[in-house]
């Protein structure tokens, strides 16, 4: 009888993991930003780059590198330049996005807490 | 005589496991939903020009009416029953949300996101779910549905988060907030199996009928209940202090923002873990003495992490033991108001026990910026919490862990 609702249990949570999972890449692919975007942006490069290839990726691409984030693969940059988005591409990043759905979630009852934390963490240009 | 649940029509839609899944999905919703507050923050901040104060003070209002209004939403769970009270959270908890968005002054922001979202999150929380799940489920499988509906609630914030990204990313945050608006609207579909549980019925033979007032005069008459309230209030404390000001503290201390991040996420999900864990070992195990051991081992843990230098196995040690320990009060807490006072007013009950809760969060928050702009180190705050960590497993060793005498049946004391 308790294997049944642990199968129970370990569904839903496998579920709501997945939903979870597919939601995040969904959002993500909402926040690329097209070739021809310029301003300020994330630029995401792949995490295996150490920090002066990325570094020097970004100013290859004619931007300001402003900092890196908590993601180590995840730099805030910015370029006027029209069409700085594609220049990053062609420059070695994977990506230029928007703000990525990526901070660390905590579950308590004071929402005003969590969303502290989240405003601490996001991944915002 | 045996404790039993209540027996809902023979109906699929009735079964155990569709009461329990629907049940998790809205504590999962109501979670969830409220969750995505902090995505918005930016976008109504800068596109109202309001500085950051505006939102947060809506935030915290938004907590403590969820506090304050949480009796009241029990009271009437436990005399409408689950689906009723659910429904009309539903359409409050939309309203609020919904409003957020056309919010132009921060009295309308307090009135949506504050006061409308707080009463709709009290009316479908966690704790009305529970308390569907105490009548509905079978008092053997009663603590192992608390543990489950917490764990679920816990995943709110892991599915809703990106639904939120995408929904501003895509549509803007205007009407990202009425699509969220909408999703808490499944609430009212998924409440129809808990529909079975009618409310405003006595429980079990072992229980005395009796009226919501003298439920309260005898709950609060109760010393247990008393040990039980104060009890819940440094689970508050402990983790509204740690969730708001344990990045600064890792980050003062040398660890990067990275890791500082990893730390927060290791929470989330050992708490996801923890909470279903509780969830079973009060099944079968004193919920009394698993509340003292969680109360002491957070001591323990917290003690041992700031008294030794922070590095970064110490804090990815630190943050999987104590997110084990996280919510998993909540079963343990939930299941003792069950087992003192029966199920026919566990809602109410506990609703009490949950303002301690909220409350707790509050002067954990305070007093953490407080004591910090007042000293320079988050210290003081840290052995306050490590003292009503002791507190609690100290008041909750002598809680009486049977069916209070003043609501039993003659024949049952």
């Amino acid at each position: 009888m308790l294997g049944r609702d642990h199968r129970l249990a370990i569904g839903l949570f496998l579920s709501l993991l997945a939903a979870g999972m597919v939601g995040t890449l969904i959002a993500v692919r909402a926040s690329a930003l097209p070739d021809s975007a310029s301003g300020k942006m994330l630029a995401v490069f792949d995490p295996r780059l150490d920090e002066p290839a990325m570094f020097a990726a970004l100013v290859r691409a004619g931007g300001r590198p402003l900092r890196r984030t908590w993601l180590p693969a995840v730099w805030v940059v910015a370029g006027d330049a029209p069409g700085f988005a594609g220049s990053l591409r062609q420059a070695g990043a994977i990506g230029a996005y928007g703000e990525l759905p990526m901070s660390p979630e905590l579950a308590g009852c004071f929402a005003y807490a969590d969303a502290r934390t989240r405003e601490l963490f996001a991944l915002r240009p | 005589m045996t404790e039993v649940a209540e027996s809902p029509p023979a109906r699929w839609i009735y079964a155990s496991s569709t009461v329990i899944v629907a049940g998790c999905l809205i504590a999962l919703i109501a979670f969830g939903v409220r969750a995505t507050a902090g995505l918005f923050t930016a976008p109504i901040s800068d596109a109202h020009g309001w500085g950051r104060e505006v939102f947060g003070f809506a935030m915290a209002m938004q907590n403590l009416i969820w506090g304050l209004a949480g009796p009241f939403a029990g009271m009437a769970a436990d005399r409408f029953g689950a689906m009723r009270v659910i429904i009309v959270g539903a359409f409050i908890y939309a309203a609020g949300t919904a409003l957020m968005a056309f919010a132009s002054t921060p009295g309308m922001l307090f009135l949506s996101g504050g006061l409308l979202m707080g009463i709709g999150i009290a009316l479908t929380s966690f704790s009305i779910i529970m308390a569907a799940f105490g009548r509905l489920v079978a008092p053997e499988k009663r603590s192992w549905s608390f543990g489950i509906a917490t764990a679920a609630s816990s995943m709110g914030q892991f599915v809703f988060a990106p639904l939120g990204h995408f929904f501003i990313a895509a549509y803007g945050w205007q009407n990202a907030l009425l699509l969220l608006a909408a999703s808490t609207l499944l609430m009212v579909v998924l409440s129809v199996p808990l529909g079975a549980s009618k409310g405003g019925v006595a429980r079990g033979a072992k229980e005395i009928d009796m009226s919501i007032g003298e439920a309260l005069q005898r709950g609060f008459g109760h010393g247990s209940y008393l040990l039980l309230i104060s009890g819940f209030f440094v689970c508050g404390f402990q983790i509204a202090f740690m969730t708001v000001h344990l990045p600064a503290y890792l980050m003062e201390r040398g660890i990067s923002a990275g890791l500082a991040a990893w730390a927060i996420g290791i929470v989330g999900l050992f708490n996801v873990v923890g909470s279903y864990l509780a969830g079973i070992y009060g099944g079968h195990s004193s919920r009394r003495q698993g509340l003292v051991f969680i109360y002491l081992a957070r001591s323990v843990i917290i003690a041992a992490f700031i008294l030794f230098p922070v590095t970064a196995l110490s804090t990815v040690l630190f943050t999987a033991s104590m997110g084990l320990l996280w919510l998993s009060t909540v079963p343990l807490t939930m299941g003792l108001v069950t087992l003192m006072f029966g199920t026919r007013y566990m809602a109410t009950l506990y609703g009490f026990v949950f303002f301690s809760h909220q409350v707790g969060s509050f002067f954990g928050i305070w007093l953490g910026g407080y004591l910090y702009d007042r000293y320079g180190t988050y210290d003081p705050v840290w052995w306050i919490s490590i003292a009503l960590g002791l507190f609690a497993a100290v008041v909750h060793w002598p809680i009486r862990e049977k069916l209070a005498a003043s609501f039993a049946a003659p024949t049952a004391r």
